[in-house]
């Protein structure tokens, strides 16, 4: 479904990603591991087309994903959830959903779809009408995933759905992106500091190091193997 | 009291004038952060667009031009923003080249008229110029009336398709974080243009408001273009409902020290209030945008 070869991107002349080989299958789960400053969310935005490609080739469906506008991708089917929530703060909880709905298969779907964020992440119900920024960051964090969920994602990338938040908010988030995995087909790609929540939901992971893929491996190898697991997931689970 | 309220009155009516001249400016700034110098001289073109209407044999009235005018600059907006506009946008760097742009189109729209119409001042005078109602004691001028209804109106326009439209919302969403407004799928490009022809025809709405009471010159756009600013900073860069604020305050304020001092010395009070203001509320009386510039 996409495939990323030797792709290089960096900011002003510094290079954050150097030669990624990257693959994410029909309905596959990919997790994305690795260290501060490895890459992670660049290469998020490479593929969204906020930060843009030095060389190298992303295909998405096998159309070539570098020529077109950060819209058209969206509209492709590739929905970002970004790093830091970036919620619209002086807007509703719904209008946060609507503009979530913004891509063009899934304005006339709204109401499905806001029927199962809502069933996903069931504290957003009360709080349709507050506005975003008045949210907890637990709660923004649902919302940011629940507003990428409402546009009918084929690739839903989650960039650190956790960052920031106390382990039971993070919970809450995950078991969320859980629920959501049940009753969707889409892709997925997770950005993740919480190595072992991240793997729960996928199937295979990459490592980045250095804006260079370090190690690519299905879940199971990388749980299998004590030393891989120490090396790239720390000590075990929970740990940050 | 009934002296204040003489001068009161005509405060807030002017004041709802300014108000929409001033939300064009604060629109444009606040979704794309380009500070339009141009902004008071797309208002000038407006106030000629009127007058030749009226003047031109067709006869129309400036009130009833308005549609028209609107939709010729939502136009003109979108035209000067696709073909110089976008370039010159986002990167912190591009900043000059955004102040010399705008400044430069601004010099260019003033001479141009100045070649097609000179420098001689324009009326627009309907039949209806001088008349007006007494309500109690106070006299209100009924070009005036018209002009603050109009803006009333045109501004209730605007929140209903910011607040209702879906293409509003992403105008919204991308003036509030351009990043996240992409990831929804908005075309930013497309929003910022629809955006700079709103913000140019609001302001161009204000202009054909008062040509029945102010006469054009090319150069008219001075007398305006500080009142315009001073309302989008007083209302907070960034929010279209503060320069709304702002304007109209600054509107009141001119009016009314008229009770205290000349008139000559108007705007002298308005920049006091602009200083205090600011020195108790830095970002404005709505601001959202800490350091824009």
């Amino acid at each position: 479904m996409l495939e990323i070869s030797d792709l290089c991107a960096g900011y002003g002349g510094v290079p954050a990603l150097r030669s990624i080989d990257f693959e994410v299958g029909q309905q596959e789960h990919v997790a994305i591991l690795g260290p501060n400053g490895a890459g992670k969310t660049t290469l998020l935005k490479t593929i969204s087309g906020t930060v843009d490609a030095d060389s190298g080739s992303i295909r998405f469906d096998g159309q070539d994903l570098l020529s077109q506008a950060p819209h058209k991708r969206v509209e492709a089917g590739i929905v970002h959830v970004p790093q830091g929530r970036m919620i619209f703060a002086s807007m509703t909880v719904a209008d946060n959903l609507r503009l979530g709905g913004h891509r063009r298969v899934a304005r006339d779907r709204h109401d499905e779809r806001r029927e199962l964020v809502l069933e996903i992440f069931p504290a957003l119900a009360d709080m349709l009408g507050r506005d975003g920024g008045a949210l907890s960051g637990g709660q923004q964090q649902m919302l940011a995933v629940a507003r990428g969920v409402m546009a009918c994602p084929r690739l839903l990338m989650l960039d650190e759905p956790s960052m920031g938040l106390a382990p039971r908010a993070a919970d809450d988030i995950f078991e969320g992106i859980a629920r959501l995995l049940k009753s969707e087909t889409t892709a997925m790609i997770v950005v993740e500091q919480r190595a072992h929540e991240a793997l729960e939901v996928c199937d295979r992971a990459y490592v980045l190091e250095s804006g260079e893929v370090a190690l690519e491996a299905t879940n199971r190898e990388l749980l299998a193997d004590e030393r891989l697991a120490a090396t790239y997931l720390g000590s075990g689970p929970g740990s940050p | 009291m009934v002296e204040f309220l003489q001068f009161l009155v005509p405060g807030i009516l002017i004041g709802g004038v300014y108000a929409l001249l001033a939300s064009g400016l604060g629109l444009i700034f606040g979704v794309m952060r380009v500070v339009n110098f141009a902004q008071a001289d797309f208002m000038m073109l407006a106030m000629y667009l009127s007058w030749a209407l009226f003047a031109g044999g067709v006869g129309l009235d400036p009130f009833l031009a308005v549609p028209a005018v609107f939709v010729v600059f939502l136009l003109l907006g979108m035209a000067v923003h696709w073909l110089f506009i976008r370039f010159v946008i986002g990167r912190r760097e591009n900043h000059d080249a955004q102040v010399i742009l705008t400044i430069g189109l601004g010099l260019i729209f003033q001479n141009l008229i100045l070649i097609r119409y000179s420098s001689e001042p324009r009326v627009v005078a309907p039949s209806y110029a001088n008349e007006g109602d007494f309500i109690g004691d106070i006299f209100i001028s009924r070009v005036r009336l018209y002009a603050f209804l109009l803006s009333v109106l045109v501004a209730a326009l605007l929140f209903l398709f910011l607040n209702r439209s879906r293409t509003g919302r992403a105008i919204r969403a991308a003036s509030e974080n351009w990043e996240a407004a992409t990831y929804m799928g908005i075309d930013i490009d497309r929003t910022n243009r629809i955006a700079f022809g709103v913000g140019v025809a609001l302001t161009a709405v204000g202009g054909s408001a008062l040509v029945t009471f102010q006469s054009i010159t090319p150069f008219v756009g001075f007398r305006f273009v500080v009142v315009m600013f001073a309302a989008v900073v007083l209302g907070g860069l960034g929010s279209v409902s503060g320069a709304f604020v702002g304007g109209v305050l600054i509107g009141i304020i001119q009016s009314v020290s008229q009770v205290w001092t000349s008139a000559a010395v108007k705007n002298v009070w308005v920049f006091a209030l602009f200083l205090l203001i600011l020195y108790v509320r830095p970002n404005g009386l709505f601001g959202k945008v800490q350091r824009a510039i």
